[in-house]
């Protein structure tokens, strides 16, 4: 039995998976840059009636608190990545790197500077490694 | 049978991609005629013309344009700079606003002034400054009509979703990417070209050549986009220095316009990689045009990418094109012949080949090369060099030329 995504469960286990990725720690140790919102549209044809927002208290290699938010306290996350279920999908999957999703438009960075994301490209991909560690269980299987 | 091996070297089984060039092309002689016509077929009224002050002085094209758009012609923008920034785009919309009914835009020109046309394009749509419109894919419509004609073959803008302007406060180029800013119809009329002096002829058809050869290196390289890299490769080696020798040539000039479209479309698919991520930073830090900063990088990430094998395989399969090699020798072996030939092709174009020729002081080599690193290029290099060190390397080897 699996953790589903999204789900508080899951993000719990998000939250232990990066802070115990080795290689997250080292390629992330200069994200001094705060807080990632990660948004999931809405899908209501798998029961995900509403977008949900995924807020990641990143610092120096470290993932301080992973909870979910409401709309109005994710906006005042320095950046914010919105995408559908789908893509997100893919990103856990490993099928779809984060900062190329965002380059192919598959993801939208609606908040946050571009230039300093890519800077941390090895992190953004350790931190969708960090992912794939988790036992998940998605809402369309 | 060795091109088959080559190639299954080259794509994995888990090749995917999506291949998008949706630009009508419109290539001839005297096909800048071509623009009224496109507009009628189209059901647009009315355009503002976008070029650079010398074009519009001095350029026959932009007359030939104005008197054929007659009473579609709505006004025209002629004050682009070399490289185009934030504000000329906000300028340039601020001029546009205040004319009627503009439903086109028509540019005519280099790089800079077709990035201006595809930035105003958003602008005109949106409204808003172009500061509120920076990044990748945000748009969600179509935007404002657009037909690019380029007077240079180089940068392929004519075919690309990229918009690069410099922003003049923070001395460094900012990216739009956006699949809507793609123009509707590029008109490559090769007679436009005639008068384009040699440095630039040289170093705008290096800018393709680059683009050709960074598609082809891309972490995200696909068929399609290579079959029409390798060619642009092919086009321009065979023709720059016959257009070089014989300036009014029209065929030839007519295949390097050709070979600067077909790179355009491949590095629109496939992207392109770190000698656009150095040439990005460089050109904005020392105002050095973008061809030559590619030309005097482009061997140099050459020999750093043939370590990678998908990279080496690659540079092989350029060099038993171009006959520099057979298909016996070793990728390493050829990849080094590869990046010798072409520092010599662009020597020979009269073009500089270090760093130290664009005066770029080596006390300079640490900051760049730490600037490099937050260029959205560099993601898709096709061996990873996210790390500064890596970066520096090159540099430093860039600039004595060792």
């Amino acid at each position: 039995m699996g953790y589903k995504f999204p789900s508080q469960e899951w993000v719990l286990e998000y939250q232990k998976a990066i802070n115990s990725n080795k290689d997250y720690e080292k390629s992330a140790r200069n994200w001094i840059y705060g807080v990632i919102v990660l948004v999931i549209e809405k899908d209501p044809s798998i029961g995900l009636n509403n977008d949900t927002y995924l807020w990641l208290d990143l610092d120096q290699g470290k993932c301080h608190e992973a909870k979910f938010v409401t709309k109005e306290e994710a906006e005042k996350a320095p950046f914010i990545i919105e995408g559908s279920y789908q893509r997100w999908k893919q990103v856990i999957r490993k099928e779809l790197e984060p900062i190329k999703g965002i380059l192919q438009g598959k993801l939208k960075l609606k908040k946050g500077n571009l230039p300093v994301i890519v800077r941390f490209v090895e992190a953004a991909r350790q931190l969708v490694y960090s992912s794939t560690m988790i036992d998940t269980e998605f809402l369309d299987e | 049978m060795n091109k088959i091996m080559t190639a299954s070297k080259i794509y994995k089984e888990d090749l995917n991609f999506i291949y998008f060039a949706p630009t009508k092309i419109i290539f001839g002689a005297g096909s800048i005629k071509e623009v009224p016509l496109e507009m009628e077929n189209n059901g647009k009224r009315k355009a503002i013309v976008i070029t650079d002050p010398y074009l519009y002085k001095n350029h026959g094209g932009v007359k030939r344009l104005v008197e054929s758009l007659k009473d579609k012609y709505g006004g025209i923008f002629f004050d682009v700079p070399p490289e185009s920034s934030l504000e000329t785009v906000n300028k340039a919309y601020k001029f546009a606003s205040a004319l009627l009914d503009i439903d086109t835009i028509v540019s005519i020109g280099g790089g800079s002034v077709i990035d201006t046309g595809k930035a105003l394009s958003i602008l005109l749509k949106e409204g808003g400054s172009i500061e509120d419109h920076l990044g990748f894919q945000r748009l969600s419509r179509p935007q404002t009509f657009h037909i690019a004609i380029p007077t240079t073959a180089g940068t392929g803008s004519e075919v690309t979703k990229y918009a690069v302007l410099k922003d003049s406060m923070l001395k460094r180029k900012v990216i739009i990417g956006e699949n809507y800013i793609i123009p509707n119809v590029a008109i490559l009329d090769p007679e436009l070209t005639l008068t384009l002096p040699k440095e630039l002829t040289a170093s705008t058809a290096i800018d393709a050549l680059s683009h050709c050869i960074e598609a082809l290196h891309s972490l995200q390289k696909e068929p399609i986009a290579d079959a029409l890299a390798y060619y642009g490769i092919e086009l321009i080696w065979k023709n720059l220095y016959e257009v070089l020798r014989v300036p009014d040539s029209l065929l030839p000039r007519g295949n390097l316009q050709i070979a600067a479209t077909l790179g355009g479309i491949a590095f629109d698919n496939a992207q392109v990689g770190l000698v656009h991520g150095i040439a990005h930073v460089i050109g904005a830090r020392y105002n050095i045009p973008h061809g030559i900063a590619n030309g005097v990088i482009l061997p140099y990430v050459i020999l750093f990418n043939s370590l990678e094998p998908s990279c080496g395989e690659v540079y092989k399969e350029i060099a038993v094109r171009l006959r520099l090699s057979n298909s016996q020798e070793s990728y390493k072996k050829v990849s080094k012949k590869l990046a010798i030939a072409l520092k010599e092709f662009i020597k020979g174009a009269n073009l500089p080949t270090t760093l130290h020729e664009l005066q770029i002081p080596k006390d300079h080599l640490d900051e760049i090369s730490e600037e490099v690193l937050y260029d959205p290029s560099i993601v898709y290099n096709g061996r990873y060099a996210m790390e500064r060190e890596l970066v520096l390397e090159i540099l430093k080897q860039a600039w004595g030329g060792g």
